[in-house]
């Protein structure tokens, strides 16, 4: 279909003032902060950028963030396209208190959230002192309770994604593929999740970007050990509090590209939904 | 009809993702609760009813209304701005929206503070104009603005999208005004995902801490927000009121989420 | 629909205007102070400026605040010179005040001009252990014990973490720790396997000690007072003043630059005066800090061997030596987790 825009401009919202006001508010509020940390980060040069980003305490933190988000990102994908899925084609009991409980890790503050995982997985906590006693293992001030953290944190991203697409989603496909006696593996693999697969993605690499940034939760459950379990947003706070701006500065540089490299990702993913929707 | 083989799947799935959001969300949930009563209730209506935490949550109310009627107003309109015209760079902002996101809310405090603390890059505008935006409540409102800046925008733009211009060019040709089309048909339209949009906003602002505590440094009655207490009250061993400011935040936002579907469904 | 919002629209900014306003007005009071302090005095301050307001009260018949904003004293140091507008600061130790005094907003002769050299309360750096000490901690050599665990706060961030360090390397290099040579290798090895030791690096003197509480390693490295604290609030631990530690000295400077009024002045260098009286001293001592003024002294036992911080040459030194790149705490810590 051609858009006729251009026939009546007198009615469209393509005043460029709505834009300016529009644009502006997105410059004045994220790209002039942002803007600030880039001009801080490359202020000696590139060569200190890296020196600071390559220092061993600061690479740990970057690859530390870095793992620790990917795992939970494809468990939460994984998980979350399940809840979603659930959610949208099974009629149970407490379906809607489940539904409105997704977005409880939205409405909880993080810092909340470290200090009940805390008390949940410390040494007093119910889970902490079955795992720890039962099984020898430790969570809290580890890698694995920056994992559950993010977890937690993350949880609605990939549902809320995944859900809208899904209920669009004619289920006689499905039928249809059950009748002929697929397997429900089968019918997951080859049917529903190709209609998903980008909302699935663009929910994953989201709660990727959000797990690189995250500090409240974390900052109190891992520990914060240089080199083990100390991720890049604590780093970068450290860095901060201890006046080295210039370390600071270079490290945000590093998650915000990376970050901005995976919010394009998704925004392509997108389109090539929207694409492929509309054929 | 499904064979049986699938049926028998949909207990099981069921079950799965119950066990895992027990385990995830409801064991947490429970230990706080646990806790809290632990503490015992008058202990936490003592640490919970005094001036300073009645201010701190009177800031954070502030800062979500901010977000709310900052985000709504301009949230919207970028949305519309970005569906609805064409323009060169387009997708580069596409790009920018979800930063927000994926920022530690420490770094936009501290961002904040390298524009405009003292020596900053635009100290001297800020200075000139008569405002303090660093260590003040401004400050933190911009804070909030930005860390909840991407839901409304996030939350319009694929139903915008879907909606197509159609119903919007047939009231123009009736002769209505852009302001009377943008009432009387595409808010409408959007008021949903707009009002999701704007409640999530209000949840994130809720619940902010990092960034506010930057800025604003937490000064017990004057830039302590309802998070700040907690994290406060913690440090200060008053477990009761930690605990039960928590439980109330959460229960702000589970109302605010949960009225929303209710009021939904009740549309539908 | 569109007429309901946009009939609330201006009303949504009028409580937002309604909100702003009733947050940021202290019109109630004639006067106010701001005091940006380090988080181990919360408790103490709060009773003395309580008690200030009120005295101040009866003796000029003004209403007066007295504001305080705690954070780890890195991070509070830094927020006053990016322009937070505290007027007393209270800090865990004197780079912080240093770094005040290079931005030019703290006079350079900040301790000839306050009492006691600019030293509020004194501490010292100390053990917690469990009750009943179940593991036989009594000196800085214990700690090494196979499978012990430690918690220390992260020196990049609390003032108190710094000491900690000081406090081990010190008693290393001065011949207390056994099985180390007393030179500054030796030292730095005691520090490698004593970081080894660290279970958790929490941001701040408070939250490590809270993580302790909540059942997290052996022994807790910390302030004494912090220690003395939390026992006061009926924790269970007890503390272990180790054979050689450190006096932890923290310091109190007015910060010149946000007194620009003569009435707040006179109010800001009452505050000081009364810090040093017996009567808040007293309440300092009540929270486990050790008083400086002569006679309150002695209802603290004393180290076999005490040293400040003139033995590392003062403060500006040591953060050059110990905390900067390259630095002597730096490379233990990396030295921690890579060899072995």
């Amino acid at each position: 279909m051609k858009r006729s825009n251009k026939a009546s401009p007198a009615w469209q919202f393509s005043g460029s003032g709505l834009r300016l006001i529009a644009l502006s508010y997105l410059v004045l509020l994220v790209v002039l902060p942002l803007s600030a940390i880039f001009y801080d980060g490359f202020r000696e040069g590139l060569f200190t950028f890296l020196e600071n980003i390559l220092r061993p305490s600061a690479w740990a933190a970057l690859k530390l963030s870095l793992w620790t988000a990917a795992v939970m990102a494809l468990f939460n994908g994984m998980m979350g396209t399940l809840t979603a899925y659930v959610l949208v084609r099974y009629d149970f009991w407490g379906k809607s208190f489940l539904n409105t409980i997704v977005d409880l890790p939205f409405a909880i503050p993080s810092l909340v959230t470290g200090v009940m995982l805390v008390a949940l997985y410390g040494p007093e906590g119910f889970l902490g002192e079955f795992l720890q006693e039962g099984l020898g293992l430790r969570i809290l001030f580890a890698p694995p309770a920056i994992v559950i953290a993010l977890l937690f944190i993350n949880f609605p991203v990939v549902v809320r994604s995944v859900q809208p697409v899904l209920e669009e989603l004619d289920p006689s496909q499905e039928e249809a593929a059950a009748t002929l006696g697929a397997s429900p593996w089968r019918i997951f693999r080859s049917v529903i999740f190709p209609a998903i697969r980008p909302a699935t993605w663009t929910g994953v690499l989201l709660s990727f970007a959000r797990a690189l940034g995250e500090f409240g939760a974390v900052v109190v459950v891992a520990g914060n050990l240089p080199l083990f379990s100390q991720t890049a947003a604590v780093y970068v706070w450290g860095e901060i509090e201890s006046e080295n701006r210039l370390g600071a500065s270079a490290m945000s540089i590093v998650l915000l590209a990376v970050s901005f490299l995976l919010v394009l990702l998704v925004d392509w993913l997108q389109t090539r939904r929207r694409a492929v929707h509309a054929t | 009809m499904l064979l049986k083989k699938t049926k028998g799947f949909k207990p099981l799935l069921i079950t799965i993702v119950f066990v895992y959001l027990l385990w995830l969300l409801g064991l947490p949930l429970w230990t706080l609760i646990q806790e809290a009563y632990q503490e015992g209730w008058t202990k936490i209506s003592q640490e919970l009813f005094s001036l300073e935490v009645l201010r701190a949550f009177g800031l954070t109310l502030l800062l979500c209304l901010s977000a709310v009627v900052f985000n709504g107003i301009f949230g919207t309109a970028l949305a519309l701005v970005l569906v609805r015209q064409n323009f060169r760079g387009k997708s580069l902002i596409f790009g920018l929206l979800d930063l927000p996101f994926a920022i530690s809310a420490v770094v936009v405090g501290y961002a904040l503070i390298l524009l405009f603390g003292h020596g900053g890059i635009l100290a001297g505008m800020a200075e000139a104009l008569g405002i303090r935006l660093v260590f003040s409540v401004p400050g933190m409102v911009i804070a909030t603005l930005f860390v909840t800046f991407p839901f409304v925008v996030r939350e319009l733009l694929p139903v915008l999208q879907e909606l197509g211009e159609e119903q919007e060019q047939a009231a123009a040709t009736l002769g209505a005004s852009p302001r009377q089309i943008f009432f009387s048909v595409t808010l409408p339209n959007i008021k949903w995902p707009l009002l999701y949009g704007l409640s999530l906003s209000f949840a994130r602002a809720l619940g902010e801490f990092g960034a506010v505590l930057v800025v604003g440094a937490g000064i017990a009655g004057f830039t302590e927000t309802a998070t700040i207490f907690v994290f406060r009250a913690l440090e200060e061993r008053m477990y009761a009121g930690a605990y039960g400011a928590s439980l109330l935040l959460i229960l702000l936002s589970l109302i605010l989420l949960i009225s929303m579907e209710a009021v939904k469904k009740a549309k539908n | 629909m569109f007429v309901f919002v946009k009939k609330n629209f201006p009303s949504f900014f009028i409580v937002a205007l309604l909100f702003l306003s009733a947050c940021q007005g202290d019109l109630d009071f004639d006067r106010q102070l701001i005091v940006g302090a380090y988080t181990a005095p919360r408790e103490a301050l709060r009773e003395i400026n309580r008690a200030f307001e009120k005295k101040w009260q009866q003796e000029k018949k003004q209403s007066i605040s007295i504001k305080a904003s705690f954070l780890s004293s890195g991070a509070q140091s830094r927020a006053v010179k990016d322009g937070f507008g505290a007027q007393v600061v209270f800090l865990a130790l004197d780079s912080d005040v240093e770094r005040l005094v290079e931005a030019g907003l703290v006079d350079p002769q900040w301790r000839e001009n306050t009492p006691h050299q600019g030293v509020l309360v004194e501490s010292r750096v100390a053990f917690a252990v469990r009750a009943k000490n179940p593991k036989a901690i009594h000196d800085w050599s214990d700690l090494l014990k196979p499978g012990l665990t430690l918690v220390t706060p992260n020196p990049k961030t609390s003032g108190g973490a710094q000491w900690n360090v000081l406090a081990a390397y010190g008693a290393a290099l001065r011949g207390h720790v056994h099985g180390f040579e007393a030179t500054p290798q030796g030292a730095g090895n005691f520090l490698k396997v004593l970081l080894r030791q660290v279970l958790a690096m929490d941001k701040g003197a408070r939250d490590s000690i809270l993580s302790f509480e909540r059942g997290l390693g052996d022994v807790a490295l910390s302030y004494e007072n912090e220690i003395l604290t939390g026992q006061r609030y009926g924790k269970k631990y007890e503390l272990v003043l180790p054979k050689s530690t450190m006096r932890i000295q923290n310091p109190v400077a007015l910060v010149k630059a946000n007194l620009k009024d003569p009435l707040q002045k006179e109010l800001a260098q009452a505050y000081l005066a009364y810090l040093f009286s017996q009567e808040a001293q007293s309440i300092f001592a009540k929270h486990g800090f050790r008083p400086v003024l002569e006679g309150m002294k002695n209802k603290f036992s004393e180290a076999e061997d005490l040293f400040d911080i003139s033995f590392f040459g003062g403060w500006s030194k040591a953060t050059r030596d110990f905390f900067a790149k390259g630095g002597i705490f730096v490379k233990a810590s990396e030295g921690a987790r890579t060899d072995f």
